[in-house]
């Protein structure tokens, strides 16, 4: 056979392809039914508006997250309102830094801890519930075992431990928020693995004499998507409580850098001083993110589990 | 006078792509004390009909039009007021048992509810009212079953209850939509004449929904067929069975398979090479007991010493009923469950003693065909990708061009046009779907293909169509098939010779037209008994027989001696019986004659 | 039943121990002990106070001594800070607060939560069906750090009508708000979970036969539907009694309402590992005798279940 020739010939077939009918798939069906969810579609363009505010609102700051302006720390209460005048749009903080510059960076770091923990959660959880479910018996009940042992303790205090113990920083705190993640993560995975594996084209795919390993990467793990996906796509809303609820505790990010439940604790240690927008501009961008990701995740389940509606 | 008179009535459904008609202006009566079938295939609109006249729809249904009960309107009335007819005038049975029943409740608390809120009747009134109901559907043990839960009860057992509750308020109509179709066929057998007597006893009248001409020809008084929504034709059953005037009527009688047909296919010339052999093959499963502290597994004998022999291009047909071990003896046959002990040898190779890759090997000429033509396909797959599948594991030398030209002629062969292959299963008929799954298997030109119930899922039709497919493979590629199935008359129509299967032993073997018409064994011949007919003179005129008791369970030890008693007398429980060869290439297991089986006291039924 | 109790808790007895052993090393592996973070101590001095709470032990010998300790004399061992009080007095003040507040809030969760699920499932694609799952999705977003702040500058400062903190025997003012702040996001999970689960019983064929014999709607839900919706909801709301009761930090902080969250919080501040492994063992307890509870109320809801 010529390499080349049977090449073009490949592409020629596609060419005389294209009297064929176009079949929808699964996926496809499902982005119709949440491009048609319309507080999805809402939010994600909410989202989608915190992002381009993240990426291009440090270019309008006159400040940066880590000057101190001296001029106005005397006194926060009445100088350091926000004022579209002086540059400080969100008011200052409390030792007279520039809040706006601030909520941009605690925002950045906000929605990066919820991707990065989701999908560490996803990557491990998905890969330990498949090997576990697929491959049973013995293996799988020492595993699941396991898992049982780490899910007896709570979280948080499983995340305090690990920060405690291992000292404070970024990888850490990915590290502390990973390990407890994808514990249900992979319960999941495995009982959905473990009801695909007796459906009847897994047993099609084995007696047409695929091996197990081309089992999982061909027919396993795409099916497991959607269910993963959905998972994880809640999981980016719970990562950023996670880790609020740590830097509230004064255990997350280091300074100068923050995040928006180190603000918000700011804030809220704040309050009663009347320097209500040191609380309310790091809590709106807070909320705004959480119910969004919500919705959209809500929208996701809808739209790929179609049988819950 | 009509008990229901339906008229020009309308169902449709509200979905994202707008709404879809379901039933589109049928109208029909029926009378008291009369059985009316309705009969068609999926998506026909046959159980909307019923549904819409209940003001059972979904809540994105909408009927119109006018159904009266007794002169009286009922289409659309508030639940309030319909409360007062369903239960009460009108009952209902469902076609699954396993799921109609509320399973955190007993069995006595779900009857009684409704004659509390039907007659205002309740304590040990009802009770007795409940328990003298489940004795006139026969079942067992009756005061026991008031405490049971519903899992606790087997699937027929369980439509006994279901029809003892409907006609607990002596209802004037009965509604049975599919009601023997999840039961197996002696089960079924039981279930109908326990309804024709309840429409002889009390004067009910009952609408039978259902897709099989020989439950109507056994039934129904009259019967209406039903095609997209709409009633295509309709009048006695004697009338339709002699002669139908509509097309599709006459194509569902000609495609329902006749177990008296005797045209089976002849067996095969004794020198043809034996490309099968399965030695006393044996699976079990360890199962749990329900309670006790530590739990010791016992072993379930799914498959208990099968051996048979497979000549090259011939079909063996499989029948037996569920739990009989019949999907466990082909899986076990394919490796894809491990067999406990016995020999499989493929062209003289012991497939039993492979290692995996070595059986790798072997799977390109062993095929399976699965019964769930959806299930059975990857649904994030195109049908061409999953058609290709076992290409790219044993031809790995082929280019992706010669892959698409193959499934494409692959796919023509099979009757599917080749412009479908980016399509996905969802998108596709059932029909469809399992001409996919026999691609799929017949791509690499196998050996041996197995069907597991590949036609069990399917309407009448369809099913004509598939095992006329299979034939013409089967003539042109010469493969072997096993060919699996609980409906004894398509097996016949399709194997050259049947193996009868109880309890994971084979109590009868020999050629298609031999076991249908003289089968030996009580077993085979209480099957075929209970097998309708689509003759309605005929069906009526038939003797039936009946053995005592239910299907039982495979845990009860005593139950494969069912057809031996005087063996279970001498308390020789361990006893396997011999099996013997009475005619030429006829093997039946030994048996106690019929009279003593007849006479033995219901089996104990396991719980 | 009482078999399958007592082999729950037998089955529970390793999973304590590899939770103590492996917090227990966790701790030990830390950079630093309690005494050696602020000021330097004299090595001698240091020495003193190490031999005193048998840290100068060699690491098998201090696990054993404290294990022996939990299981013979349910003895946590002294504090490493306080020098008069032991972790047992620590557990025994600020637990019974968690618990009373932790309680309330479970209850108040489960009763509106489910009751929200109920009548949206009912009235499916109605205001009130939209209504619940907006309120579900929002109070979801609402964890107890969110709330605290909220509910403080709303209801203190704003309108005056609460007492900002303390804790006070528990009087009814000073419980309002840690129960509020504590149910809000529970509350919305649970009320998610049961709306799903009721709709899809409510699509079951046993349904169906239910309305076909002609029950009312209130047979229909109560006696049939009911028991089935709530099943996947138990076995959310196992976790949820434990998360409640270790959310508790927050309430604590912001409420100074003195549960056992602070002493946790400043025992992990302070590296007083001591209390740190005490409550996190009684966490770990608490949650296995939990699941246990989940486990035997699911199987009363479930007559398929058995043990």
């Amino acid at each position: 056979m010529f390499g080349k020739s049977d090449k073009a010939a490949d592409l020629a077939g596609e060419v005389t392809d294209h009297t064929a009918i176009q079949g929808r798939s699964l996926w496809r069906d499902a982005l119709d039914r949440f491009l048609r969810n319309k507080a999805a579609m809402a939010c994600v363009f909410v989202l989608g508006l915190i992002v381009v505010f993240v990426v291009f609102g440090p270019l309008l700051a006159q400040w940066s997250n880590e000057e101190i302006d001296w001029s106005r720390m005397g006194d926060i209460v009445r100088d350091g309102r926000p004022n579209i005048e002086n540059g400080h749009y969100f008011g200052l903080d409390e030792l007279g830094r520039d809040l706006y510059a601030r909520v941009i960076q605690a925002t950045r770091t906000s929605l990066l801890v919820g991707l990065i923990g989701a999908a560490m959660a996803l990557i491990l959880g998905t890969a330990y519930g498949v090997i576990a479910g697929f491959y049973g018996g013995r293996l799988d009940a020492g595993m699941m075992r396991f898992v049982d042992i780490l899910l007896a303790i709570p979280t948080t205090l499983i995340i305090i431990l690990i920060l405690v113990v291992a000292g404070r920083s970024f990888i850490t705190l990915f590290i502390a928020l990973g390990a407890v993640s994808w514990l249900t993560m992979s319960r999941i995975v495995r009982a959905q693995t473990l009801t695909l594996k007796t459906r009847e084209f897994i047993e099609a795919a084995r007696a047409g004499g695929v091996s197990e390993g081309a089992i999982i990467v061909r027919h396993i793990l795409p099916n497991l998507l959607g269910v993963v996906i959905v998972y994880a796509s809640l999981l980016v809303p719970e990562m950023i409580l996670a880790e609020s609820f740590i830097s509230f505790l004064g255990l997350g990010i280091a300074e100068p850098n923050t995040s928006l439940g180190r603000l918000i604790a700011e804030g809220a240690g704040t309050m009663a001083y009347g320097t209500l927008w040191q609380l309310l501009f790091p809590l709106f961008f807070y909320v705004t993110i959480i119910i969004t990701m919500f919705f959209i995740g809500d929208g996701l389940r809808d739209a790929l589990d179609p049988k819950d509606r | 006078m009509a008990v229901l008179t339906v008229d020009n009535l309308k169902v449709s459904f509200d979905t994202p792509d707008g709404p879809v008609s379901a039933v589109k202006g049928t109208s029909f009566h029926i009378e008291a004390g009369e059985c009316l079938g309705i009969v068609g295939e999926s998506g026909s609109g046959k159980s909307q009909t019923f549904m819409a006249a209940m003001g059972l729809l979904p809540s994105n249904g909408r009927a119109s039009g006018s159904v009266r009960l007794d002169g009286h309107e009922i289409l659309n009335l508030p639940v309030g007021k319909l409360n007062d007819v369903r239960g009460a005038d009108v009952g209902m049975i469902f076609q699954d048992p396993l799921t109609a029943l509320t399973p955190h409740l007993r069995v006595g608390e779900q009857m009684a509810e409704v004659l509390k809120v039907h007659r205002g009747m309740t304590g040990s009134a009802a009770r007795r009212l409940c328990l003298d109901w489940l004795e006139r559907v026969r079942i067992p043990a009756a005061s026991r079953r008031l405490r049971q839960f519903p899992h606790e009860l087997s699937g027929g057992m369980r439509q006994r209850v279901m029809i003892a509750q409907a006609m607990l308020c002596e209802p004037r109509l009965l509604i049975a939509d599919e009601p023997t179709t999840a039961l197996d066929v002696t089960v079924q057998a039981e279930v109908l004449d326990l309804i024709a007597g309840l429409q002889k006893e009390h004067g009910t009248a009952v609408a039978l929904i259902t897709h099989d001409m020989g439950v109507v020809a056994r039934m129904c008084d009259r019967l209406e067929v039903m095609q997209y929504g709409e009633v295509v034709e309709s009048g006695s059953v004697g009338k339709i069975f002699g002669a139908a005037d509509h097309a599709y009527t006459r194509r569902l009688l000609d495609a329902m398979p006749r177990i008296d047909a005797g045209d089976a296919p002849a067996p095969m010339p004794a020198e043809t090479e034996t490309l099968l052999d399965v030695d006393d093959l044996r699976v079990e499963f360890p199962i749990r007991p329900e309670s006790g502290f530590f739990r010791k597994p016992i072993p379930l004998k799914a498959v208990n010493g099968v051996s048979f022999s497979l000549a090259r291009g011939e079909t063996l047909g499989i029948v037996g009923e569920s739990g009989c071990g019949k999907s466990t003896l082909a899986r076990a046959v394919l490796r894809l469950i491990e067999p406990t002990d016995g020999n499989v040898s493929w062209l003289g190779t012991p497939l039993t003693d492979l290692d995996k890759r070595a059986m790798k090997k072997e799977r390109k000429d062993l095929q399976i065909v699965f019964q769930d033509p959806l299930a059975s396909l990857d649904p994030r797959m195109t049908i061409a990708a999953s058609i290709a599948e076992p290409l790219k594991t044993y031809r790995p030398d082929m280019t992706a061009r010669e892959r698409r030209a193959a499934v494409a002629e692959m796919m023509e062969r099979v009757g599917l046009d080749p412009d479908m292959q980016n399509r996905y299963p969802h998108e596709m008929s059932g029909g469809q779907n399992q001409r996919v799954g026999i691609a799929r298997a017949m791509i690499n030109r196998p050996k041996l293909i197995i069907c597991d119930e590949a036609v069990s899922a399917l309407d009448v039709s369809i099913q004509a169509q598939i095992v006329k497919l299979l034939k013409d493979l089967q003539a042109e590629f010469g493969m072997s098939m096993l060919f699996i199935s609980h409906d004894l008359s398509v097996v016949r129509e399709i194997s050259n010779r049947i193996m009868v299967l109880y309890l994971g032993r084979i109590v009868e073997m020999g050629d298609g037209d031999m076991i249908c018409a003289t089968p030996r064994h009580p077993y085979t011949q209480s099957l075929i008994s209970a097998v309708p007919i689509p003759d309605p003179d005929l069906e009526r005129s038939r003797e039936r027989i009946r053995i005592p008791g239910e299907l039982p369970s495979p845990l009860d030890l005593r139950a494969a001696l069912r057809f031996l008693p005087s063996k279970l007398a001498a308390g020789d429980e361990d006893y396997v019986p011999r099996l013997d060869q009475v005619a030429p290439g006829h093997w039946v297991a030994e048996h106690d004659p019929l009279d003593r089986i007849l006479a033995q006291a219901p089996a104990q039924d396991a719980l | 039943m009482f078999a399958y109790i007592v082999k729950r808790l037998l089955g529970a007895i390793p999973t304590l121990l590899f939770l103590v052993v492996a917090a227990f090393f966790m701790m030990h592996m830390a950079p630093g002990g309690p005494f050696t973070s602020e000021r330097k101590l004299p090595p001698e001095v240091l020495a003193n106070i190490e031999a005193q709470y048998g840290l100068d032990q060699p690491l098998w010998k201090q696990l054993w001594d404290y294990v022996t300790g939990i299981v013979l004399h349910f003895d946590f061992g002294p504090s490493f800070r306080y020098k008069d009080r032991d972790v047992n007095d620590i557990i025994a003040q600020g637990f019974p607060i968690s618990l009373t507040y932790g309680t309330l809030s479970f209850i108040v969760a489960t009763l509106i939560g489910v009751s929200l699920g109920i009548a949206a499932a009912i009235r499916h694609n109605s205001w009130i069906d939209y209504f619940a799952v907006s309120l579900g999705i929002v109070a979801q977003a609402l964890p107890n750090f969110i709330m605290g702040p909220i509910l403080i500058l709303t209801f203190t400062l704003w309108l005056g009508w609460l007492p900002g903190g303390g804790w006070n025997g528990g009087q009814w003012q000073y419980l309002i708000m840690p129960v509020i702040a504590l149910s809000t996001s529970y509350m919305g999970n649970i009320a998610r979970l049961t709306r799903s689960s009721m709709l899809e019983v409510l699509n079951s064929n046993f349904i169906r036969t239910a309305r076909a014999k002609g029950l009312p709607a209130r047979s229909v839900i109560w006696r049939h539907a009911m028991k089935p919706t709530l099943l996947p909801v138990i076995s959310y709301l196992g976790p949820v009694f434990v998360y409640v009761l270790t959310g508790s930090v927050f309430v604590d902080l912001y409420f100074s309402t003195g549960g056992l969250g602070q002493s946790y919080v400043n025992s992990a501040l302070t590296r007083d590992y001591a209390v740190l492994l005490g409550v996190t063992i009684l966490y770990g307890a608490l949650t296995i005798f939990v699941n246990l509870l989940t486990d035997l109320a699911y199987a009363w809801f479930d007559p398929k279940m058995r043990y």
